[in-house]
């Protein structure tokens, strides 16, 4: 259904893979020359939007696992993203560590936040589990911004990555360094979503009852999918510290950034590979063209409108878009895709 | 004894500002499941519609009300109709999502058309103090207090009693089954989202009326949503009760621990709310839900 | 029924990618050239000098939870740099040209729109609240690309690196009134006085706690601990003001944003605790907002501090400030916080004049490493008793303290008017960096 006529598989192998026409392949070829050649075209602002790009991709993977593939409601994602990447500046700022050290140590601890406050996952399900997850949200940034250890309200600074003599300095350095675990983390979250795991998770989601009579160990799935989720915040929140801002805050990871992830995913297409990615780049992307050319040009070119035009503009049209997606396409960016993949296979006979 | 006096009168008359707001919250919940995360924007534009009415064109207090009530009652329907309407039958994650794009279009627009961003609305209620034994409160809390609980009765009321309350909570059960009996779930959502806004728009003229109207009511809108987490999400007497709690653990919790740890107010809610969460998971006073295969 | 829901959909949605590619098609030219013809025709006396305009980055917070402040700031940053352009030719003959962008009072963006400032070539960053400047610091301090931040807290340049003040801090107004009230209220009466202190959890609060941490125990006066934190969300500060009320202190110290600072005071007086105590309010809070929530009668006889000039001043560069705030942004005539960010772009222009006087136009100009020197060294700090036309305290940069202008007033609020009650007070410098707790 899903492939092109004449695609037949011999093996469960081929059944499975990930690019199996010649099309895919040529995609993927010109998608990693692409990416590998994107610092040639993009100025140094918009280098540093790749890396947010590239980050919140991280996140946004693995919000992905616990909300589209396991069905677990999380709403304070940014409170996690936060532990990691306080846990990795504290590491290496304050403890020395190095780079790489504090990467793994900020999903590991990321990771182990989000087991608790998943525990009431157990009980409860839907949007009565955004309750501890929301309350996560505010009890750890709050932590962070009281705790001495953590630089308190003064926050604390990051350092630019390196691993043994390679320093990462300048963005584009950064970019391929962001890049190379990028790429790891959706193959990764891939290859979970497409085994037992992945099939144990879908199955807890649609119906965990059921999932539970058939065998699945829901405790054991549920936290799972919370570690990993978590742990994939914790990286990003690493990745963040010392790639993108440099210093930290506690006031960086707002409850609003928590809910523009859930939107993220809703946006890109809940339960998919291709999902996040659409909506990551959506959000980011379009927040960044509103930020820096949509409104100081609006503020210029028109100055005879009311003072409050200009700025107001910008989350006027992001709510708008936002709004229109969803309507136009409310399963996602990349269910639209698929359609348009169908339609494309079947062309000009679309029956 | 006159310290805790004090502070029990006063975490309850903020408690009841939650409350009014988290009804809001709950009347969209129990008509059509969907958290409205856009409920402390509407607040805030109506708000400033007030502050339109009442201080920009200077009009008399009744007529101004009457107004913001009409443009709350359009103001749901347009979300409805525009938003919502498209989505009905879609994954309900979906809706939600819709909602937050609504409350950013609406913060856009306050600064659109009110780009003083905060501003005073013309005193309401008088503002004399009321002594209660040892301990003083504005009077504009108890007014705040009163609305609450009339719009309280009401609203429940109105959903155990009239049909198309009765509705209401059947479409939000199951929307297929409620459309088979020929009940129009368009005209229970277009409903339902029409009070819900006039519940925002109170609340925010009241919340707008102690402090003044600026970007903050938002984020009390959002802690009214703990507070119907709290009670339970489809609970008009959960919200009741929870507003209070919460605004009575706020205001004792801060008055005694601030000493010891400061700044602790802010998420002693939220606290309360994973302690609750492990003893009653849906809530103090929620549905359980009951699952068969 | 389907298909023409979806046509509809993608139409609109292609129509307002249209829109949103004209948008950011003229926002590119706008970038490279003044669209304004007031700016480009140059009446003030000297020549005009041919080349790129010298770019300066501001990020104000004109939407979000601040935009009371970043709108007006916003608006008198701009408005100022249209008047240098047009009526002082402009940076010794080439155009000063501002690359705004608005930072929703986030301080992710604030850091986002610092690496566009420099990918942009901008010379000097400015920004309005401490807050957001404490976001843009590490940047700033890691590049050597030095900035102006109006509204400051101590936790900014101490130690001083290349952030700099251009008023007073949050800390040198508590200071102030402190002083102040030693002096004139207090009268060297027996015993000491206690002072509760109020903060938002934020630099704005912060800087105040630091301030009285630091000096409190030298002036003589006992402080209530801990100090009272609050967020901008607050409905209601009875918790705290009802502890406070049990310490029975002399004076209760706010230093918050209006909406916290205008909610304390009325409830104090529902709590009967003023008048009776002296209510004092630092820099962020003071504003006529303040007067028009609780009422005139309610607020009478609280302190403030303040370190600009008010509308009403009879000073050089008031006419000029109030005609083109008159003729660009009406609604901002009377609002304090629009004399901030008028003066804030005089301020930078008047140190990049300085830079290409003695660095020359081509290092300037350049947005580089190189010139962000320049500027620091040979600008900012060759500033000296620069007098920004009266609106506030002489800009004079003295080594080892980046705060450029340091006097404030003491002011009183009298029949509903915020009135100077002392004549300019200068802050001294207090060295943060030396107590073990600062910033942590």
């Amino acid at each position: 259904m899903s492939l092109p006529c004449g695609t037949r598989n011999y093996t469960y192998a081929e059944d499975m893979a990930i690019f199996r026409t010649k099309t895919h392949w040529v995609f993927l070829a010109c998608l990693t020359v692409l990416l590998l050649t994107l610092p040639m075209f993009l100025g140094k602002f918009w280098m540093g939007v790749a890396n947010l790009v590239l980050i919140t991709l991280i996140a946004a993977t693995g919000l992905n696992l616990l909300v589209g593939y396991c069905g677990q409601l999380s709403i304070g994602h940014a409170g996690f993203i936060a532990v990691g990447a306080f846990t990795s500046a504290v590491l290496t700022t304050k403890m020395g560590m190095p780079f790489l050290v504090g990467l793994i140590g900020a999903g590991i601890v990321s990771g182990a936040v989000g087991l608790i406050f998943g525990i009431p996952s157990v009980r409860v399900k839907g949007f009565y589990l955004a309750i501890s997850t929301i309350a996560a949200q505010f009890i750890i940034v709050w932590g962070l911004s009281h705790w001495g250890l953590t630089g308190g309200s003064a926050g604390i600074s990051a350092k630019d990555p390196s691993i043994g003599p390679f320093e990462f300095v300048s963005d584009t350095s950064k970019y391929y360094l962001v890049l190379f675990f990028t790429v790891i983390t959706v193959f990764a979250a891939k290859n979970m979503a497409r085994t037992r795991v992945g099939r144990a998770f879908i199955a807890v989601r649609d119906n965990d009852l059921a999932a539970e009579v058939m065998g699945v160990n829901l405790f054991y799935y549920k936290m799972l999918a919370f570690f990993a989720g978590c742990f994939l915040a914790g990286i990003a929140g690493s990745l963040l510290a010392h790639c993108y801002y440099g210093s930290l805050s506690a006031e960086y990871f707002t409850f609003t950034e928590s809910i523009l992830y859930v939107a993220i995913l809703i946006i890109g297409g809940l339960g998919t590979t291709l999902g996040p990615i659409l909506g990551v780049i959506f959000i980011r992307v379009l927040e960044q063209l509103l930020t820096v050319q949509v409104v100081p040009a609006l503020e210029r070119a028109l100055p005879m409108l009311p003072s409050g035009f200009a700025s107001g503009i910008a989350p006027m049209l992001f709510g708008l878009v936002i709004v229109l997606f969803l309507i136009i396409e409310p399963r996602g960016l990349s269910h639209r895709w698929n359609l348009f993949k169908a339609a494309y296979r079947l062309w000009p006979f679309s029956y | 004894m006159d310290q805790l006096l004090q502070l029990t009168i006063s975490g309850l008359a903020v408690g009841m500002v939650y409350a009014l707001i988290g009804l809001g919250f709950v009347l969209i919940w129990k008509s059509s499941s969907v958290a409205n995360l856009a409920l402390g924007q509407i607040v805030l534009l109506s708000s400033w519609f007030t502050y339109g009415m009442l201080v920009q064109l200077n009009l008399p207090t009744l007529l101004g009300f009457l107004l913001v009530i009409i443009f709350a009652l359009a103001l749901g329907w347009v979300i409805e109709r525009i938003a919502l309407r498209p989505l009905i039958g879609q994954p309900i994650l979906s809706l939600i999502a819709v909602t937050l794009g609504v409350g950013y279009f609406f913060e856009g627009l306050v600064t659109f058309v009110w780009p003083a961003n905060s501003a005073a609305l013309p005193r309401i209620f008088p503002t004399k103090p009321v002594q209660v034994g040892s301990a003083v409160i504005s009077q504009e809390y108890i007014w705040i207090a009163g609305i609450s609980l009339v719009i309280f009765l009401l609203l429940t009321a109105f959903f155990r009693y009239h049909r198309l309350g009765v509705a209401m909570r059947a479409s939000a059960d199951d929307q297929m089954a409620v459309q088979a009996c020929g009940i129009p779930v368009t005209k229970v959502f277009s409903m339902s989202w029409m009070f819900s806004c006039t519940v925002a728009a109170v609340g925010g003229v009241l919340l707008s009326s102690i402090g003044m109207i600026a970007h903050g009511l938002v984020a009390t809108g959002l802690k009214s949503f703990s507070v119907v987490i709290l009670g339970g999400m489809d609970s008009f007497g959960g919200a009741m009760i929870a507003g209070p709690i919460i605004g009575l653990a706020e205001s004792i919790g801060g008055g005694y621990l601030s000493a010891y740890v400061s700044g602790v107010t802010d998420i002693i809610p939220f606290v309360i709310i994973i302690i609750v969460m492990m003893i009653k998971p849906y809530g103090l006073f929620g549905e359980t839900r009951i699952e068969r295969i | 029924m389907k298909k023409g829901k979806l046509a509809l959909g993608l139409s609109l949605l292609s129509l307002l990618v249209a829109v949103l590619t004209v948008f950011s098609a003229c926002g590119t030219p706008a970038t490279t050239t003044t669209t304004t013809p007031a700016a480009t025709t140059t009446t003030g006396a000297g020549t005009v000098a041919t080349g790129a305009p010298i770019k300066v980055g501001i990020t104000t917070p004109s939407t979000g939870p601040a935009a009371e402040k970043g709108a007006p700031i916003g608006h008198g940053n701009l408005d100022a740099i249209e008047y240098i352009n047009a009526e002082l030719n402009g940076i010794n003959g080439y155009k000063m040209q501002a690359v705004w962008l608005d930072s929703q009072y986030d301080p992710a963006k604030v850091v986002t729109n610092m690496k566009y400032f420099m990918d942009q070539g901008a010379v000097i960053w400015g920004t309005a609240s401490s807050k957001e400047g404490t976001a843009a610091m590490e940047l700033a301090n890691r590049n050597g690309f030095p900035g102006l931040v109006s509204f400051t807290s101590p936790i900014l340049y101490r130690p001083p690196q290349h952030v700099y003040g251009q008023l007073p801090d949050y800390g040198d107004d508590a200071l102030a009134f402190a002083d102040y009230y030693m002096k004139n209220v207090w009268k060297g009466r027996a015993g000491k006085p206690k002072f509760a202190v109020m903060i938002l959890n934020n630099p704005t609060g912060f800087g105040a706690r630091d301030a009285f941490e630091a000096k409190a125990a030298d002036m003589g006066i006992e402080m209530v601990k801990p100090y009272y934190e609050h967020s901008d969300t607050d409905v209601s500060m009875m918790s705290a003001l009802t502890s406070i009320k049990n310490v029975k202190p002399d004076v209760i110290y706010i230093s918050s944003t209006p909406r916290p600072t205008a909610l304390i005071i009325k409830e104090a007086v529902a709590l009967g605790l003023y008048p009776g105590v002296t209510i004092a309010s630092g820099h962020a809070g003071l504003t006529k907002v303040l007067v028009d929530t609780d009422g005139a009668d309610v607020v009478e006889g609280v302190y403030g501090v303040f370190p600009t000039a008010s509308w009403t001043d009879d000073v050089p560069g008031m006419a000029k400030m109030t005609e083109y705030a008159k003729r660009l942004h009406p609604g901002d005539v009377g609002n304090m916080d629009y004399i901030t960010g008028w003066t804030q772009s005089l301020v930078m222009a008047e140190a990049i004049r300085n830079a290409v006087k003695t660095a020359g136009y081509d290092v300037v100009a350049k947005g580089d490493a190189a010139s962000w020197k320049a500027v620091e060294t040979q600008g900012l700090q060759t500033l000296k008793d620069y007098k920004v036309g009266g609106l506030h305290g002489p800009v004079t940069y003295v080594a080892g303290d980046n705060r450029l202008a340091k006097s404030v007033r003491v002011f009183q609020i009298k029949k509903g008017v915020i009135t100077a009650i002392t004549e300019w007070i200068d802050a001294p410098l207090v060295k943060y960096e030396t107590y073990p707790w600062f910033g942590k």
